[in-house]
């Protein structure tokens, strides 16, 4: 760079063009994008936490892996292309998102599967529900409709097709194994009560 | 980490006159009933566009900051500090990309996030601008900046746009780490010897105007943000901000014999406010709009980075690829 800097690691960067000049960035220079979903406890259900850029599907479990499961507990995680996930109308107060499906003519072809995540509370993230067959989204929908409802406000539907999804394999559940181990990424291992109260003392 | 200072535009509200009358007032229902609004919401202009630039601030400010306390990863004393930052540091980069998709939901593309922060055009906090020149002012940031940054993000939490604070949810329970390391470092360094406790010393002197700088122009000359505070973009003015700041830490730092370079500061029994001199505004006008110690410096390593590895992206790129905004 300049050899004006602090850190000698900037002032070994190379010079790259004139300060001020950055060529337009493409439009999908950063990737697409995908919807992570994150299973915090064996036997709870799946949420969704975010989404990350990816140039592709075992990309995108990589850096979700990475962008939201160093911290906290975690039993399991998936991915999924957003392109790839269906949604239902936003509905708000009384309105059940169900109701807005529109009904369709049975479809022919064969059945494949669907997750089915609902909205539970707005605000909140969406919460896997079960899984349905059908052979399109839409009819999925309407499957889980009849199927997955229950008698609670649903303000938001998403379907995804199970063989659209990247899961973590039984075998490299281990990946959460050392988490607790990562005391140092934990308040509790950064108390300092005890020398803050030897200084004190002497301090008096 | 993050700045409560934000450079919100001065907030023409003629454009509101445009909106249609009845979508408005239930707009403004559900914020006053305490709901959320979520990406496929209805949501005036000024409403976007004011999160956009709020949650993209917010974003680049998680980014820049990682580079003044990273550069002290490959000379932190001793192992356990060393971990620390790297996690710290992660975790900061983390949060730009939480950040980032947030303000993706609402129609910006990340592209364009970053090629306006490595241009110049978008703003970041004003604070990571100041160098850090020995290990204590990375323990400054640590754990005061942080807490500054906490102070804003727990508010900010509370606001009506589902996706920040959802991402914001997920951020300040990471942050409570940063803060605790960020007091321990500063612990051993009071209890440790005369020059450790002079280098921490001298660090809130350096420190001190622009920690007071960060949460934003006083009240006073703020532009009006009423609208911003009923639409819950603005959780609480800067003001009340930084009063909540220093009611927290000044007791903290005295409590370990430091002293803050501000005669005038102490807290008023009457008013139960602290009193202070009155930050430059002057100069952090000045310093946002580029002229500060290290702003060259900060893009310049985020636009060799950029550049770097436009090798990586272009190798990876999916041809079939399309740009959708990710969904909440």
């Amino acid at each position: 760079m300049n050899g004006n800097s602090l850190d000698p690691r900037v002032n070994r960067l190379p010079k790259i063009g004139v300060p001020g000049q950055v060529a337009a960035k493409a439009p999908l220079d950063q990737f697409g994008t995908f919807e992570v979903f994150v299973q915090p406890k064996e036997g709870k259900p799946f949420q969704h936490e975010g989404a990350v850029h990816a140039p592709n599907i075992e990309m995108a479990y990589v850096l979700a892996k990475e962008t939201f499961t160093r911290r906290f507990v975690c039993s399991s995680l998936y991915v999924a292309d957003t392109r790839n996930v269906y949604v239902s109308p936003m509905t708000e107060n009384t309105t059940n998102a169900y109701d807005l499906i529109a009904e369709i003519p049975q479809q022919s072809g064969e059945k494949v599967t669907f997750e089915i995540y609902h909205l539970l509370r707005r605000g909140k993230q969406h919460i896997h529900a079960g899984t349905v067959s059908a052979v399109g989204p839409q009819e999925a929908m309407l499957a889980a409709k009849a199927q997955l409802r229950g008698d609670k406000a649903i303000y938001n539907v998403w379907a995804i097709r199970t063989s659209d999804i990247r899961f973590t394999s039984p075998e490299d559940k281990d990946l959460w194994v050392t988490l607790p181990e990562k005391k140092f990424r934990d308040a509790s291992d950064y108390k300092g009560g005890d020398k803050l109260k030897e200084f004190l003392e002497r301090a008096k | 980490m993050y700045g409560g200072g934000n450079t919100f535009e001065g907030v023409k509200t003629d454009s509101l006159a445009q909106e249609d009358p009845v979508k408005l007032a239930e707009f403004e229902a559900k914020i006053a009933r305490g709901e959320k609004i979520e990406p496929v919401d209805w949501m005036p202009q000024l409403y976007r566009k004011q999160l956009i630039r709020m949650i993209e601030q917010h974003g680049h400010s998680e980014i820049i900051g990682a580079l003044p306390e990273g550069t002290w990863i490959t000379r932190a004393p001793g192992f356990k500090r060393k971990l620390a930052l790297m996690a710290k540091v992660q975790d900061e980069v983390g949060h730009a990309q939480l950040l980032y998709s947030a303000a993706e939901t609402l129609g910006k593309s990340r592209e364009q996030m970053i090629q306006d922060l490595i241009t110049g055009k978008s703003k970041y906090s004003n604070i990571f601008n100041y160098p850090t020149f020995t290990w204590a002012d990375s323990c400054f940031i640590s754990w005061l900046v942080d807490a500054g940054a906490i102070v804003n993000q727990l508010a900010n939490a509370k606001g009506s746009y589902g996706p920040y604070c959802r991402a914001l949810d997920r951020i300040c329970a990471e942050e409570s780490f940063h803060l605790k390391y960020g007091h321990h470092c500063v612990i051993f360094l009071a209890a440790g010897t005369a020059h450790q406790r002079k280098m921490f010393q001298d660090a809130i002197n350096r420190w001190w105007t622009p920690m007071m700088q960060f949460f934003g122009p006083s009240d006073k000359i703020s532009t009006h943000t009423e609208v911003l505070m009923r639409w819950k973009v603005k959780m609480s003015s800067n003001d009340d901000q930084r009063n909540q700041f220093l009611d927290m830490y000044v007791p903290k730092i005295w409590e370990l014999g430091f002293t803050i370079p501000d005669p005038k500061l102490k807290k008023n029994p009457d008013t139960g406010r602290w009193d202070y001199t009155e930050p430059d505004w002057e100069e952090f006008k000045r310093v946002i709009n580029g002229d500060g110690p290290c702003n060259k410096e900060r893009l310049e390593v985020r636009r060799i980075a950029e550049e770097r590895g436009r090798w990586v992206r272009e190798a990876l790129k999916a041809p079939k690829a399309e740009y959708v905004a990710p969904l909440a």
